[in-house]
């Protein structure tokens, strides 16, 4: 397994992606993706979460999505909204599904998962279950210039 | 975060309700596939709108290999002693998230359990290994195809069913039990028509490109983790065990009629020999009687051979069928079949010189 840690910063998603990113101009805000493998072990009868760079990651295997941010700039940043499309290879973890805010439509509407319908392909339509989910977004009112911190979605491997 | 938290006191309780709905997970996410998780963030400085930020990770999905065998059925495979092409039958199934061939083995034991609560005790021959080629879970010659490996068998719950055919010896009694081990291990898959080599798992340090990992469960006789899965099926004699016991009374002498006949010149004879299958014996069939008239009788051709005669208490009863021949000073007779616990007799008569 090869994993690649891709820290775009300041990248231009809305210019011109032929601009070389060094060249955009800077952002007060800096990110950092990563991805845990979540392990599970037993000690002493004492069951303990584990986290470990993903060497080997088989169908089943739970992982840890997180994205770090820092504010970098002198002024606060405000509506700071992360948008997050789940790959297509992975499924949200239960516990995620309930406690973010997702989207079963490829992110047209938002909300908690339990009110959420998705068609059951039957003409009809069913509660949209952790399976179904596309995207995980997370909004923050305001980062303090200088702050940091990291938002992050449990995830099993398809 | 806020928000989160405050969807996550809402949630909690649908929730679990929800759970309870999930169905199993979708298909294996197929080996070599690499999960790139992006996040985009818009945020506001001043109250106006600033440039999108992006981040991502990649991580590449690494090949599980994982096989079950099964037997197919619950029961021991019942078959005669001299029995050709006995078949066992056997599902094998590949839940690794990638195409791969398995190699097939069948071994024999010398004792030991057998499948079905019951002890090994003879090999069957001419053990051979086929793939069901048409698909209908029936063992068909000539149709099915002789195989050492199962070719390119697909990934997440690619099934194949593969027949384990063999003779039984002779001479065997009811109730042996031969027992056959179907082991199935996965090679490379890749390249249709050939059996890949032997899978490697991945040890230390991780590898750039995709890796492999055994995730197989222990079988009949195979270790976890060892790319392989074993089952066991087994074939038990189902013989007939016959007896015959002749016996002969007097029917009528010249002088005293058929009222104390004794056993003088001119006396005539009735044989009777009756075949008597045991309880829990197979039903025999087509069984030939052959009996060699002694000197001194003269065959009664007027009474001819009664076949597939019954027996109450002991007393052969003259109600079999005509039939049989007399040849060459010998008598022949064929019983259609004989159940197990039941009797039946060849009845024929003949006289003292």
């Amino acid at each position: 397994m090869k994993k690649m840690i891709a820290d775009i910063v300041g990248f231009l998603v809305l210019g011109s992606l032929a601009a070389p990113a060094f060249a955009a101009p800077a952002s007060p805000v800096t990110l950092k993706g990563d991805v845990k493998l979540e392990k599970t072990i037993v000690e002493n009868g004492i069951s303990k979460q584990t986290l470990t760079d993903p060497k080997v990651v088989v169908p089943g295997d739970r992982l840890l999505f997180s994205t770090a941010y820092r504010n970098g700039g002198a002024a606060p940043v405000e509506h700071f909204v992360v948008t997050n499309p789940l790959p297509s290879a992975v499924t949200l973890a239960p516990e995620s599904a309930a406690s973010l805010e997702v989207s079963v439509d490829g992110g047209k509407s938002w909300g908690s998962l339990a009110k959420m319908t998705v068609a059951d392909g039957k003409g009809g339509r069913r509660g949209a279950q952790a399976a179904d989910v596309t995207h995980v977004r997370w909004t923050l009112a305001t980062i303090a210039p200088g702050a940091s911190g990291a938002v992050q979605y449990h995830a099993i491997v398809r | 975060m806020k928000l989160s938290k405050k969807l996550l006191s809402t949630a909690g309780v649908l929730t679990l309700a929800v759970l309870g709905a999930q169905p199993a997970l979708a298909a294996q996410t197929t080996a070599g596939t690499t999960i790139t998780n992006t996040v985009s963030v818009d945020f506001q400085v001043g109250g106006f709108s600033q440039t999108q930020q992006s981040a991502s990770d990649t991580l590449t999905v690494d090949r599980k290999v994982n096989v079950t065998v099964a037997e197919v059925g619950t029961t021991t495979t019942t078959v005669s002693p001299g029995q050709t092409a006995a078949v066992t039958t056997f599902t094998v199934t590949n839940l690794s998230n990638a195409v791969l061939d398995f190699a097939l083995t069948a071994t024999q034991q010398t004792g030991g359990a057998g499948a079905h609560s019951n002890t090994d005790s003879f090999d069957v021959t001419n053990v051979k290994i086929y793939k069901d080629a048409n698909a209908n879970g029936v063992y068909d010659a000539g149709t099915d195809t002789l195989v050492t490996y199962l070719d390119e068998l697909g990934a997440d719950t690619g099934t194949a069913t593969v027949f384990v055919v063999a003779d039984i010896p002779l001479s065997l009694t009811t109730g042996n039990v031969a027992a056959v081990t179907l082991t199935a291990t996965g090679r490379e898959g890749g390249t249709a028509g050939t059996q890949g080599i032997a899978l490697v798992q991945t040890t230390g340090a991780n590898t750039s490109g995709m890796d492999t990992v055994f995730a197989d469960a222990a079988g009949a006789t195979d270790a976890a983790r060892d790319a392989a899965f074993s089952a066991k099926d087994d074939y038990t004699i189902s013989a007939a065990a016959l007896t015959a016991v002749k016996t002969s009374t007097i029917i009528s002498d010249p002088v005293n009629g058929t009222t104390n006949a004794k056993f003088i010149p001119g006396a005539t004879l009735q044989y009777c020999i009756a075949v008597t299958n045991a309880a829990g014996s197979a039903t025999a069939t087509t069984i030939l009687i052959q009996d060699p008239l002694p000197a001194g009788l003269t065959y009664d051709a007027g009474y001819g051979i009664k076949i597939n005669g019954t027996v109450t208490s002991g007393v052969c009863n003259t109600d079999g069928a005509t039939g049989g021949s007399f040849a060459s000073n010998k008598v022949s007779g064929t019983l259609t079949s004989v159940a197990a616990t039941e009797t039946k007799t060849l009845l024929f008569r003949a006289t003292i010189n």
